[in-house]
């Protein structure tokens, strides 16, 4: 693959920004939150979500959002990339048949014949996003930056970067191959686009992640930026704690005080849990080469943008400042009593 | 179809039985597996989906039924434990022996499958083909390796003829389908539709009988060879062709597949089909769950039960009861509830026969009671999160609810583990 990113870069340098992980680990709260940082740095962050996906509607609650990019709040900006949307934009970017070509994608018939061919969706999405990232304001500079786009799950990563191998032989010297080699040359420019991996720090999810970080690390051109492991807890006890543990149990028994013999056994279960997790992010360590950023977990149920905004920054500093992070930052920390607890956000490689 | 609104007289129901025998408005999912004979699993992508789908088919095996569950991409340890380390999708049975140890006696049997994608649609090519050239040549298309490897869009197709395959037989009592995470969930309701308007829709049979012509045909004045040609622009006349011969051979296959996609609808739609929502109290996770239920209850198939997975942590000697919050004692007061005092920072023993308190034993009781806190505040920010969605629950939808365990079932045993916090004990 091609030299890892430096930890210390700048996260928002880069103005095609993708996210891949398994369903459930944490995608779009992540994109939501670097979003909310860069514009409050002072950036025109653009968030792209791919299909039918809602999460955006519910996380900033500014109603539907549809194919057009538009406001959400806060500097932010996000559209649904639809294929039907991006179908017409190719077909009029690169065909100039003008009204034939919305005739023949008017008539749904025609649309589902593409739909169903292999790559269309695929080539169609790309596609909309280089014009994305070449579109320009009046001032001249960039009208979006940087582009977030949520990948749905970790096969539609791969099936875009695939794409050039799966069609090759299937495509002739027309306007698709030509535009599959400007896309292909935008995803694969280092300083332009990086592909970011999402993860949970429980079995499975690392597993998955290592498989597709092995495959994109040997086969894809592109620049992986940085893994983020969501959901990272705290230790749940300092050390001083725990070397009062056998001796407050056996005083517990002695006593038979039941409240504290079940404080003892949730606290042994948040012990083996934090064990567990901490073998997890060392399998990651030991493999991976690109920086690796953990995030706190965030309260269940309700979640506000100002949550996502502290997010955001530990996020962001924890790319910039290699894991000296401002511990006031992370929301429900306890300092350890005598400051012991290493620091656990941040960046560790 | 949308108007099959689920009502309280559908037979899935629960009795009031199962509703009064459980506590706090949650059920146990007994009548799930008692009344069901196909359970489809729904659900957000890390909430233990794999796990409750296999724990349904595991306990109806113990109550005596042929149970098969479908399942896709399982944990390592768990694909090993259900006998799935093949790279085949055939149908085995899962040794359950080792249960009998636990006081666990399988009166029926379970089997478990997988599912795969790409082996699949090939059995399936070959199935509706009588004539093996004919096969091999649609097997050969490039057009067609693509199809099958684009995995995101033809699961729904996979699972549907596997469900076709293993419920026409009449087989199993009980089948539990696993599904892929999250929304690509509901194509197993629309895919099967989809793929049969597609076949039926003019502009396919007029790519691979032109002559016939079609609504196209009249809206593009030089006909065939126009869209083809435009088609070609898009993409390559190579693509084109081959896609026209994918789709010549496949159309001989309409009427097979438009009978299975008939008879699967019917399947899903039946008296004895179960919907399981499987989600978790998490904030991404309800959303997603929300758009399923909403999405499932829109299409008029029957939304059983919910099960919210990882509801609480529990409390200590109750697994089944959520920890709830307590006023927090100072850790002073605790060391003389224990029959110890705190003396200048430093706790000294009141009787020689129990040991010194040390100042760790003060910091420990006050981080304990921090982590109860922590507790209860996640018990009650998710009980407050659960009882939102249910709100636009269909009535008479069971509600389950699971503690937060401590590791992911990997074997038999912990989905034993499982069953008895989804089932009735006993």
């Amino acid at each position: 693959m091609l030299t890892p990113l430096s930890p210390t870069s700048d996260p928002f340098a880069h103005r095609l920004q993708l996210f891949t992980g398994k369903g459930g680990v944490g995608k779009s709260s992540l994109v939501a939150a670097l979003a909310l940082t860069a514009a409050r740095r002072g950036h025109r962050p653009l968030i792209v979500e791919l299909g039918h996906r809602a999460s955006m509607e519910a996380v900033f609650g500014q109603g539907p959002i549809g194919y057009t990019p538009h406001d959400v709040g806060r500097g932010v900006a996000a559209m649904n990339l639809g294929v039907e949307g991006a179908l017409v934009d190719y077909v009029a970017d690169n065909l100039r048949l003008g009204g034939l070509a919305k005739l023949v994608l008017d008539n749904g018939a025609l649309s589902r014949f593409l739909y169903a061919a292999p790559g269309v969706t695929e080539v169609v999405t790309l596609s909309k996003l280089r014009q994305l990232a070449l579109e320009r304001r009046p001032e001249g500079d960039a009208r979006w930056h940087p582009i977030y786009v949520d990948l749905d799950a970790t096969g539609h990563a791969l099936m875009l970067l695939e794409l050039p191998r799966v069609l090759d032989g299937l495509i002739g010297a027309g306007p698709l191959r030509r535009l599959l080699a400007s896309v292909s040359a935008l995803i694969a420019d280092p300083d332009q686009t990086l592909l970011h991996l999402v993860t949970l720090p429980t079995e499975l999810p690392i597993q998955e992640t290592l498989e597709l970080y092995r495959q994109l690390d040997r086969g894809h051109k592109v620049q992986l930026g940085r893994l983020y492991v969501n959901q990272v807890p705290d230790e749940p006890l300092s050390y001083r704690a725990v070397s009062a543990m056998d001796e407050l149990s056996r005083a517990a028994i002695v006593q038979d005080e039941r409240e504290l013999m079940n404080d003892l056994a949730l606290a042994r279960v948040a012990l083996r849990r934090y064990a567990q997790v901490t073998d997890q992010l060392s399998r990651l360590a030991a493999e991976v080469r690109i920086p690796v950023v953990r995030l706190p977990r965030l309260a269940t149920g309700e979640v506000t943008l100002e949550e996502l905004e502290r997010l955001g920054e530990i996020a962001a500093q924890g790319v910039m400042d290699r894991g000296a992070v401002d511990r006031r930052a992370a929301p429900d920390r306890r300092a350890a009593p005598d400051g012991s607890t290493p620091s656990r956000d941040g960046v560790e490689r | 179809m949308s108007g099959v609104a689920p009502s309280s007289a559908r037979p899935s129901a629960p009795p009031p039985s199962s509703r009064a025998a459980s506590q706090r408005g949650y059920d146990r999912a007994d009548p799930l597996i008692e009344q069901s004979r196909l359970i489809v699993c729904v659900g957000p992508g890390g909430v233990g989906k794999t796990s409750v789908a296999a724990t349904l088919a595991l306990e109806a095996a113990r109550r005596g039924k042929r149970a098969l569950v479908l399942t896709i991409d399982p944990a390592r340890r768990l694909a090993t434990a259900l006998g799935l380390d093949g790279l085949d999708d055939s149908v085995r049975q899962v040794e359950t022996a080792a249960l009998t140890r636990w006081g666990a006696r399988v009166e029926g049997q379970l089997f478990a499958a997988m599912l795969d994608t790409r082996a699949s649609y090939d059995a399936l090519i070959r199935r509706l083909n009588g004539d093996a050239r004919a096969a091999q040549r649609i097997l050969d298309n490039r057009v067609y390796q693509a199809f099958s490897r684009t995995l995101a869009r033809s699961h729904a197709y996979v699972a549907m003829e596997r469900l076709y395959d293993v419920t026409s037989q009449g087989e199993y009592d009980l089948v539990v389908l696993d599904t892929p995470p999250t929304r690509s969930a509901l194509d197993i309701l629309d895919a099967p539709g989809r793929l049969v308007r597609f076949l039926d829709d003019d502009v396919v049979r007029w790519f691979t009988k032109p002559r016939l012509g079609g609504r196209l045909s009249r809206l593009l004045p030089t006909g065939s060879a126009a869209a083809t040609r435009l088609l070609g622009l898009l993409a390559s006349q190579q693509l084109v062709e081959e896609l026209i011969s994918f789709f010549s051979v496949l159309l001989h296959l309409r009427e097979g597949f438009r009978e299975r996609a008939a008879a699967v609808q019917e399947l899903l739609r039946a008296e004895e089909t179960a919907f399981c929502l499987v989600c978790s109290p998490s904030r991404t996770s309800l959303w997603d769950a929300a758009y399923l239920r909403e999405g499932l209850v829109s299409r008029g198939v029957r939304l059983s039960a919910t099960v919210f997975n990882r509801a609480y942590v529990p409390s200590g000697d109750d697994s089944a009861t959520p920890l709830a919050w307590a006023p927090p004692v100072e850790p002073r007061e605790r060391l003389s509830a224990l029959g110890l005092t705190a003396l200048k920072g430093a706790a000294v023993h009141k009787s020689a026969a129990v040991p010194r308190p040390s100042e760790a034993a003060l910091v420990l009781l006050s981080e304990l009671s921090h982590l109860r806190q922590d507790a209860a505040a996640y018990n009650h920010a998710a009980q407050a999160a659960m009882e939102r969605f249910q709100e636009r629950l269909p009535p008479g939808s069971l509600r389950v609810r699971l503690p937060e365990l401590s590791d992911d079932p990997r074997d038999l045993i912990d989905l034993l583990h499982l069953s008895r916090a989804l089932f009735t004990p006993g």
